[in-house]
């Protein structure tokens, strides 16, 4: 079973992690045209590459954002979100 | 009897005799024999039939790859005879045969092997009109041990464990590993599949007393070493991302966490292939080291030896010093090379040494065991001489190659390379802290392996932060251990390439010539390496003979995946000790006091109805529904979800969340609450009830508690917002006490002013029930008046007791989750997940009351202002069917049918017992959604009903209960 | 709120055998409910500065825990959520004062346990992929972890010399945490045992 480190529990087995998707900006749904909006809900990147994720560590309910290479299958970093703690 | 004088350091224990039985007839061994070693030695040469032919089969590798030696112990199918420990009373069978070993009804298989061609089965399926009857065949004659459906479930505790370096394989590279990481502070584990540790510096010693005694010293280290723990008897089945390798004994799996790995797995020996190369007593030299030194048994009487290597010929000095004649060695190689000092020692004890030579056949005697061996010189062009020669003995050892035991380096993503200096795959690029040392590594020469162990072992614990690396790779080694092409073609064939299979060189020669010709392919047509051993002693050859024929070298040619598991793991191993998490509500005790059918919700139980003696299942629901529309009902609902949102911007937090106001509600006030997700689909519900300005209290779906809060701390994470969220899901019992006489039960407990114009429909109170400290809420989803109470969970047997004292004299009766279904349905209220799908948005299901557009935002939001400018593709609507309806109506999910399309389905149905007929809710077309409109739908059987589309509620439709005068 | 109804949430499961057998099953692997313990829970910007207020120490670490005077602990949960065990004054103190801007009470309604024994870490090891081994009891760790399925709250600590550990988790889930590790401490050797067993 795959490690990830929580930023705040240290590394646990995955099984102790909820994943979320990938960390995507949301356009302004004021200014967003039904295109423009319908990509940002429906469509996902699947392509390997660096990802930026969020992750939950369930039993602490600790969310935070994991960098990942899904291509060599490592995870670079995790960190909290914009400095949260 | 084959066995012989006890020697130093032997594995059985010759003070305790074992009995068992084998085929019907008693033997002994000793304790500490391996089933084969205990009937070899006992004298018994056929210890199983081959899968294929049904061909008599011996001792072959001794090391776990004997699959032709499978044994039936009692419930046991598919017992490895070659390594499983004797066991007293032992009652064995061979698997695989018709009638018994000795007279297999299957043997005729071989004489039909012509008409059996390579890729036989495919051929065989291929025509659909035979395929039945190829299948009810291959089925009888296939398949091996019987699983046997009664036997017990076991116990086997799976654990987790964790150590700094891991060692696999405890052999010479291996232990000196083990004692090079533990030295720089490691904690170190040595995993071993062998019963004892020590590995080829136990039983490859080329009578040397030298190298016992180094074996004896090595494992002196290791014992004396605190920081060393060796497990054996247990292999390492896998390996799995972040070092997670699990180790499997005859007990259990323990799933070890490594900080470091190394890989001293070491090398299969691999058989040479020639005409009966498996004619029971032909058996690989370490096999018959193995047989000697660890359990005494004399493998042979008489052999001869084909080598192409040094260890052939220690091998051969091994056998003779324990009394087994050598009629001669036969090596492949033009000379005996570093073995040459070997060789000498051979010649001076009379043994015929023919280097530049060849096995041609295995000769069989009357009995069908290995009689003599014909032997011919080599051509140049690496083809046998026509001139033969036989030579007598009852025993052919094979050493002339091996190959990697790399399983667990591929599945850890190794890159390897075929280096042609040792002519095997060797580790090229190993992924962060994995190691390779000794053979799978290519170093072979017992030096050479304690050196690269030492080197490994440094590197791996400095990998794991203990000390720093050191030590470099050894030069290759100067002479190969293995033979490039160990194989001689024959006309008759039967010169076995994979022993599980009963697969022969041409049939690998067929396979290519019809196309097959890449090592994918082949393995998979052929079913090369595909037998139990999964190319353990078949995949180095299949490789060799592919490459030759495609005129490719080896490294082109490559390795088909190496997968989990390493050896089969049974199933009661794999299933240890199952945890299934499951949540009870306080009042679990009670209702199974009150005679609770169970459903799971989720990960919780909750009592579906309260079975009542000589009632049915529905009349009990509809009695418990009854009982709440004209008297007073509890149920449970602890199982909701249950949030607080606490802080300034709390009411802000809620706007974002869910589609209605929340800024606008009255402290002391609820309000019905629905989600979206971002494409404005509908996720979750749920009553939010303002406790103070800054204070929310609210609940979600059973199944969505956990979900949600996840979710909103995620949302919160983003947002900032001045407020905290709180999960109190487990923290609150709740009940909702429901029916026109709930308030006089409630008043007897309580000192709130339950007044209509004090404590009003949608209102919350807090105060106190029965003493305990409670929040009251006054809801409505069954349809009558009612209150949801909601008290500390230590408290809600204490509140459940009380209030069905209080309510006694009104006939209080618990109702389940059925009675709830039907009375919320008779109001017309949805259940989220059951009246709407991953696709229902609030305008489908007539909620457009709920989405407040005007709001700056809420999640959803924009998607809905999308999907509203679009046409409508399905409407929820109530759909009734007439009192005096007969005959079956619909269950949930039957199809709605306009025009012979679907139009819709069915989302709830039943029969209200307060309006005495048919009611439900269904999706149809948006044209076809008119109150008195008739559709028609499709039953399960394909007969047609039809339903007329109703307005909902069916039931008080203007909420009269609810007001004081009703 | 009267405390006498306060039921554990594994009080119908949780018998004890006689002493004998207890004092038999804690040298192994005892297992004792403490539900009933006073506590009280809260979290936000504002908690640490509230504690503080009463007099509590804030344990400076996050995931880590400190006693409290009187008998007790004060067990930091992350950065800004803290649970506090002590005297019944104290607790019933905490639960009576109005909350402070940026404290967010929270109900603690624990299933928790004390686990004990010189056989406690194969039950570990059966139930939880954290290794607890190498933690220094010294630094009084607090691990946030996952047993049997279960998110649970673990402070691992020695009693009278042997390996112990305090754990909490939602009370909804006691009656298959207890069932469950119960089953596992019976197979070691170990069983239920009162809580002052361990002393």
């Amino acid at each position: 079973m795959k490690i990830m480190t929580c930023p705040l529990n240290g590394p646990r087995p995955v099984s102790e992690f909820f994943y979320w998707g990938e960390l995507r900006p949301m356009p302004n749904p004021a200014t967003a045209s039904d295109d423009a909006w319908a990509d940002y809900v429906f469509n996902r990147n699947g392509a390997p590459g660096l990802k930026k994720e969020w992750w939950c560590h369930t039993p602490s309910n600790t969310w935070f954002i994991a960098e990942r290479d899904t291509e060599k299958d490592v995870v670079l970093k995790t960190y909290f979100y914009e400095g949260d703690q | 009897m084959m066995r012989l004088p006890a020697t130093r350091g032997e594995w059985i224990d010759r003070s305790r005799p074992v009995e068992f039985k084998f085929e019907g007839q008693t033997y002994k061994g000793y304790a500490g024999d391996t089933i084969s070693s205990a009937l070899w030695g006992a004298g018994v040469r056929v210890l199983g039939r081959s899968f294929k032919y049904h061909r008599p089969r011996g001792v072959l590798s001794l090391a776990n790859h004997d699959v032709n030696a499978l044994h039936q112990w009692a419930d046991k199918p598919n017992v490895r005879a070659d390594v499983t420990p004797l066991v007293a009373g032992m009652d064995l069978t061979a698997v695989n045969t018709f009638g018994s070993l000795a007279d297999d009804k299957g043997r005729f298989l071989g004489k039909l092997s012509a008409v059996l061609p390579v890729g036989f089965y495919y051929k065989a399926f291929h025509s659909k009109r035979l395929f039945p009857m190829w299948e009810r065949m291959f089925r009888a004659m296939t398949g091996l041990g019987k699983v046997d459906l009664k036997s017990p479930h076991k116990h086997t505790p799976k654990a987790y464990d964790f150590c700094d370096v891991l060692v696999i394989g405890a052999g010479p590279s291996g232990l000196s590993a083990a004692l090079a990481a533990a030295a720089q502070g490691a904690d170190v584990t040595v995993v071993d599949e062998n019963a004892q540790a020590g590995g080829s510096a136990g039983y490859q010693l080329g009578n040397d007393n030298g190298r016992r005694q180094q074996h004896a010293e090595l494992l002196a280290k290791v014992a004396a070493e605190p920081r060393i723990r060796v497990l054996t008897g247990t292999y390492a089945a896998g390996y799995y991302k972040d070092h997670w390798i699990p180790l499997v004994s005859a007990e259990r799996m323990l799933k070890m966490r490594a900080g470091s790995v190394v890989v001293a797995s070491g090398a299969f020996e691999q058989p040479a292939v020639f005409h009966n190369n498996d004619l029971p007593g032909i058996m690989l030299a370490s096999a018959a080291q193995r047989l000697a030194y660890r359990y005494g048994v004399k493998p042979m009487d008489k052999a001869v030896l084909l080598t192409a290597n040094v260890d052939g010929y220690r091998a051969a000095l091994d056998l003779l010093a324990l009394g087994t004649a050598i009629a001669a060695v036969v090596d492949l190689r033009a000379n005996p090379g570093k073995a040459e000092p070997l060789a000498h020692l051979l010649r001076q004890s009379g043994v015929e040494v023919l280097s530049g030579h060849c096995i041609v056949e295995g000769v069989p005697g009357s009995t069908g065991l290995c009689a003599g061996a014909r032997v011919a010189a080599l051509r140049a062009d690496g083809t046998p001489a026509a001139q033969t020669r036989d030579i007598p003995c009852d025993g052919i050892l094979m050493s002339t190659g091996w190959a990697p035991a790399a399983n667990l380096l591929y599945q850890a993503t190794t890159r390897m390379r075929f280096d042609r200096a040792v002519e095997q795959f060797v580790p090229d690029v190993l992924p962060d802290g994995v190691f390779a040392c000794g053979r799978v590594n290519g170093v072979f020469e017992l030096e050479r392996k304690l050196a690269d162990g030492t080197r490994a072992g440094s590197h791996a614990a400095a990998a794991a932060g203990f000390g720093s690396a050191s030590g470099v790779a050894l030069p290759p080694e100067s002479e190969s251990p293995s033979h490039p092409w160990p194989i001689i073609d024959h006309p008759a064939g039967k010169n076995f390439v994979d022993f599980d299979e009963d697969l022969q060189f041409k049939d690998f020669c067929n396979a290519v010539q019809e196309g097959f010709d890449n090592i994918e392919l082949l393995k998979r047509f052929s079913t090369n390496g595909m037998g139990p051993s999964q190319g353990k002693h078949s995949n180095m050859n299949g490789l060799r003979i592919l490459a030759r024929l495609t005129g490719k070298e080896p490294q082109q040619v490559g390795t088909t995946t190496a997968r989990p598991f390493f050896h089969p793991v049974p199933m009661s191993i794999l299933a240890g000790r199952g945890f299934h998490p499951e949540r009870r509500t306080p009042l679990h005790s009670r209702h199974d006091a009150l005679g609770a059918k169970w459903m799971p919700a989720g990960v919780w139980q909750r009592p579906e109805y309260y079975q009542l003696a000589g009632k049915s299942r529905l009349d009990c629901i509809r009695g418990e529904a009854l009982a709440v529309r004209n008297g007073v009902g509890l149920i449970d609902v602890g199982t909701l979800g249950k949030l607080e949102v606490i802080g300034p911007q709390a009411a802000e937090f809620l706007e974002r969340v869910y589609t209605s106001n929340y800024a606008n509600l009255k402290v002391g006030m609820t309000r019905y609450a629905v989600m979206c997700d971002e494409s404005g689909v509908i996720i979750d519900d749920g009553v939010v009830a303002r406790l103070a300005d800054d204070h929310f209290y609210f609940t979600t779906t059973t199944s969505g508690a956990a979900t949600i809060y996840r979710e909103l701390s995620r949302l919160n994470t983003m947002w900032r917002l001045d407020c905290g969220i709180v999960n109190h899901t487990g923290a609150f019992a709740a009940v909702n006490l429901a029916g026109p006489k709930s308030r006089e039960v409630l008043r007897s407990l309580t000192g709130l002013d339950l007044s209509a114009a004090a404590f009003p429909y949608l209102a919350v109170r807090e105060g106190e029930v029965a003493g305990i400290p409670a929040r009251l809420m006054r809801v409505g989803f069954v349809g009558e008046w009612g209150y949801e109470i909601h008290v500390p969970a230590s408290h809600g047997g204490a509140l459940w007791d009380a209030l069905m004292k209080a309510g006694a004299s009104q006939g209080i009766r618990p109702f389940g989750v059925e009675a709830q279904r039907l009375l919320r349905l008779e109001k017309g209220h949805i259940i989220i997940s059951q009246d709407t799908d991953g696709l229902t948005t609030p305008l489908e299901v007539g909620m457009e009351w709920a989405l407040k557009m005007n709001k700056p935002f809420f999640v959803g939001q924009r998607s809905l202002v999308a999907v509203s400018h679009k046409p409508r593709k399905q409407q929820l609507v109530g759909i009734s069917f007439p009192a005096n309806h007969e005959g079956p109506v619909p269950l949930e999910c039957n199809l709605v049918i306009e025009g012979g399309d679907i139009a819709g389905r069915v989302t709830s149905i039943a029969w209200s017992p307060t309006l005495k007929h048919h009611i439900g809710l269904a999706f149809v077309r948006p044209d076809l959604a008119k109150p008195g409109h008739t559709v028609s739908i499709r039953l399960t059987g394909g007969s047609m009903v039809q339903a007329q589309v109703s307005a909902t509620p069916f039931y008080d439709p203007d909420n009269l209960k609810q007001k004081e005068a009703a | 709120m009267s405390t006498n109804l306060a039921v554990s949430p594994v009080a119908d499961i949780a018998t004890l055998p006689d002493p004998a057998a207890q004092k038999a099953a804690v040298a192994n692997l005892g297992i004792a409910d403490q539900s009933l313990t006073p506590r009280h829970g809260c979290k936000g910007p504002g908690a640490a500065a509230w504690l503080e207020s009463f007099g509590l120490p804030i344990p400076p670490q996050p995931n880590s825990w400190l006693p409290v005077d009187g008998g007790g602990l004060i067990a930091r949960l992350g950065f800004t959520e803290f649970l506090v065990e002590g005297p019944a004054t104290l607790i019933a103190r905490l639960a009576s004062t109005p909350r402070s801007a940026g404290v967010y009470p929270v109900l603690r309604q624990d299933v928790a346990l004390l686990l004990g024994g010189a056989r406690l870490d194969e039950l570990l090891r059966q139930t939880c992929n954290v290794n607890f081994r190498p933690l220094d009891l010294a630094a009084r760790p607090v691990v946030l972890t996952s047993m049997v399925g279960v998110g649970v709250t673990v402070i691992p600590e020695l009693r009278n010399g042997q390996p112990a550990v305090r754990i909490w988790g939602d009370g909804s889930y006691g009656h298959y945490l207890w069932e469950t590790l119960l089953d596992i401490a019976v197979e070691l050797g170990g069983g239920a045992v009162a809580p002052h067993s361990f002393n």
